[in-house]
């Protein structure tokens, strides 16, 4: 019953932050009014499989954005924190002998908790986990009836974070990676040769929402990402590897990006502060 | 100066202003060894999740694509078992006699020409490989039957007034029955076309529809035209997908209706004109048709092609597009081999001198036949 509890409890503060905000307002100054927001653009390699379309491999550039806002929230005497973090990617592949090409987009939000654990002054462990909404879709340029594969996928994902704060010159640093994997999950796939036309149009909806976890869906995001100090503002380079992988309904799809990603990171208190804040982000 | 590193604090509190002290050296210290664990679970989920989803590749040789293309087939095709019990077809046997075709220093050309040739045991003109030189293709389906249709003669009865609505050519013949030639469905025809040219035709005594040498398309576009001709919602056909790679593994048939267009509706008798290159959308075009009470089917049976094509590749790139969901009528019969004409008419060649079309002329005398018995 316990459990039960403290799980609404968090679940709610998950949902209705704003609620669990008011309850702290008498206090003025607070650790949950620390926000750390970040925007990293990128390019990079992907490589896509998706047997509904072909049973090749097509490979080739993709531009990528990354956009992370994380809180303290006054959760578990002050020690959780919420990561929201959007991606999106567009990517144009070819086959290995360039006679067709695909072109994918994927939009991704997840948004969770993480519980921090302070191993010592410079290293932080970061764990709990995320809720994902992942849509998307790849366009094979030749194909007849079975031009595009739409990806439409919820899931649940397991998250951690390991920060490492050190000096190089009395210049702070801040290195960071974190790792998600989706454990449990809902995706919509047509049926192994089953068109989007009997799909939509007929209205046979048999089958096209299947669930996932490890067994058919073995996927996992990481960032890897270095914080430097440039004057007042804050650099962020980093490296994405999205590794998004399926087997539902007898279809084969794979995604293989390695981005690399650049940007600014803006860590500010909801109240304005006179005080430099970059050094003292939790994140 | 510059605040020490060291001595910050990771809660994100600025140590001066903050009103409420956090307990970080008891509550952050106190259970790292939960944070490692939670890593280590992360880890074996991480292990758990490395397993590589990817499919098996063939060598980019004559030997390769011809294995990469056989199975695509093998596993693919949907109607591998009805062709068996059809005409015989044996795949195994196929891929046994072509195998021996293929050499490792083959042509690309010589390599095309067995592959095509393969493909063509299937039967199918929804079958084709596509190379940069080339496209292989089976048409025996019309090329084997008269052709039932000219253009030129067409042209005689179409004249020069004739009118046009999307891609439906219209007019009323000399003896107040209309004729609509349908030459595609590759593009969309639109609601106020159809409406428009049947309140053009409302007057008429009977209504040809001429799909002959409409060799398919859209299959929304078939239905859109086919709408126009019934009050009800009536059951037209099934269709089926591949669950599987096995030559039965089939979804449940999916009942097809056809519903009545909320545009304007011809209540009148109908002639579908048809021959044996009305194939594919036409094909379905036509069994919508035909399970409509006022519609009679004259001409030659249609061409067929009832499976929904789909395209996959061969490792040097070429693109083959095969047969993967078939359609039924609503008996569960298939149409892959055409459609059979209520009343078969072919074109004599007594009336193609005379410039008449035997077909439209038999449709002409049906129809006016019918007006005249019902009043």
């Amino acid at each position: 019953m316990k459990k039960a509890a403290l799980f609404l409890y968090f679940i709610s503060c998950t949902l209705f932050p704003a609620f669990a905000q008011n309850e702290s307002s008498c206090d003025t100054l607070q650790a949950n009014r620390f926000v750390m927001r970040s925007t990293l653009y990128g390019i990079g390699y992907t490589n896509i499989l998706d047997t509904y379309l072909s049973p090749a491999e097509y490979t080739g550039a993709e531009a990528r954005i990354v956009h992370e806002r994380m809180r303290m929230t006054r959760m578990m005497k002050g020690k959780v924190s919420t990561q929201s973090l959007l991606q999106a990617n567009i990517a144009y592949t070819e086959n290995s002998s360039d006679t067709g090409n695909e072109l994918s987009g994927l939009i991704n939000w997840s948004y969770g908790l993480h519980y921090h654990f302070q191993i010592n002054d410079h290293l932080k462990i970061l764990a709990g986990g995320l809720g994902e909404l992942n849509g998307g879709f790849i366009y094979n340029t030749r194909n007849s009836n079975n031009p595009a594969q739409a990806k439409a996928y919820i899931n649940l994902s397991a998250s951690g974070m390991l920060l490492y704060k050190f000096r190089i010159k009395n210049i702070p640093f801040t290195a960071r990676y974190q790792i998600n994997i989706p454990f449990a999950g809902l995706m919509f796939s047509p049926e192994y040769q089953q068109s989007y036309y009997e799909i939509f149009t007929l209205g046979n909806h048999s089958g096209i929402i299947q669930f996932t976890s490890l067994h058919n869906q073995p996927s996992l995001r990481q960032l890897l990402t270095l914080d430097i100090p440039i004057g007042t503002a804050t650099l962020r380079m980093g490296y994405v590897g999205d590794i998004q992988q399926s087997r539902v309904n007898r279809i084969k799809c794979h995604t293989y990006s390695h981005a690399f990603m650049f940007g600014f990171v803006k860590n500010f208190y909801l109240i304005k502060q006179k005080d430099k804040l970059n050094d003292r982000s939790p994140y | 100066m510059k605040p020490s590193f060291i001595s910050q604090s990771f809660t994100g509190v600025p140590e001066k202003s903050a009103t409420k002290p956090i307990h970080r050296n008891r509550i952050y210290r106190s259970c790292p060894r939960t944070g490692i664990r939670w890593l280590a679970f992360l880890f074996i989920l991480c292990i758990l999740s490395s397993s590589c989803i990817r499919e098996d590749e063939y060598n980019n040789d004559p030997a390769g694509n011809f294995e990469a293309l056989w199975k695509i087939i093998d596993e693919q095709y949907c109607f591998l078992d009805y062709k068996a019990e059809k005409y015989g077809l044996d795949w195994n046997k196929v891929h046994e006699r072509y195998r021996k075709l293929i050499t490792a220093d083959m042509t690309a050309k010589g390599l095309f020409e067995v592959l095509g040739d393969m493909l063509a045991e299937l039967r199918d003109g929804h079958v084709n490989l596509y190379a940069t030189f080339d496209v292989a293709h089976y048409w025996a389906w019309h090329e084997d039957y008269p052709q039932n249709f000219s253009d030129s003669i067409q042209r005689i009865y179409l004249g020069t007034d004739y009118k046009i609505a999307s891609s439906l050519k219209y007019k009323v013949l000399d003896d107040n029955i209309g004729y609509v030639y349908c030459e595609s469905f590759e593009n969309g025809i639109g609601n106020g076309n159809l409406s428009e040219m049947l309140q053009e035709l409302a007057t008429c005594n009977g209504l040809i529809i001429d799909v002959r040498n409409n060799t398919g398309g859209k299959l929304t576009a078939s239905t859109k035209l086919a709408e126009r001709f019934t009050n009800e919602k009536v059951l037209v056909g099934y269709i089926c997908h591949k669950t599987g790679k096995g030559h039965s593994d089939f979804s449940s048939p999916q009942a097809v209706y056809l519903e009545p267009s909320n545009g304007v509706r011809w209540q009148k008798n109908v002639v579908v004109l048809t021959n044996r290159s009305s194939y594919s959308a036409t094909n379905d075009f036509v069994n919508s048709m035909n399970q409509l009470p006022n519609v009679t089917l004259i001409g030659d049976w249609t061409g067929g092609g009832s499976g929904l094509p789909f395209s996959s590749e061969l490792p040097n790139g070429w693109s083959v597009r095969f047969s993967a969901s078939p359609m039924f009528d609503p008996q569960m019969n298939h149409l892959e081999f055409g459609i059979e004409p209520d009343i078969q008419v072919n074109m004599t060649s007594e009336d193609i001198k005379k410039g008449k079309d035997s077909i439209i002329e038999r449709a002409r005398k049906y129809l006016n036949d019918l007006y005249t018995e019902g009043n």
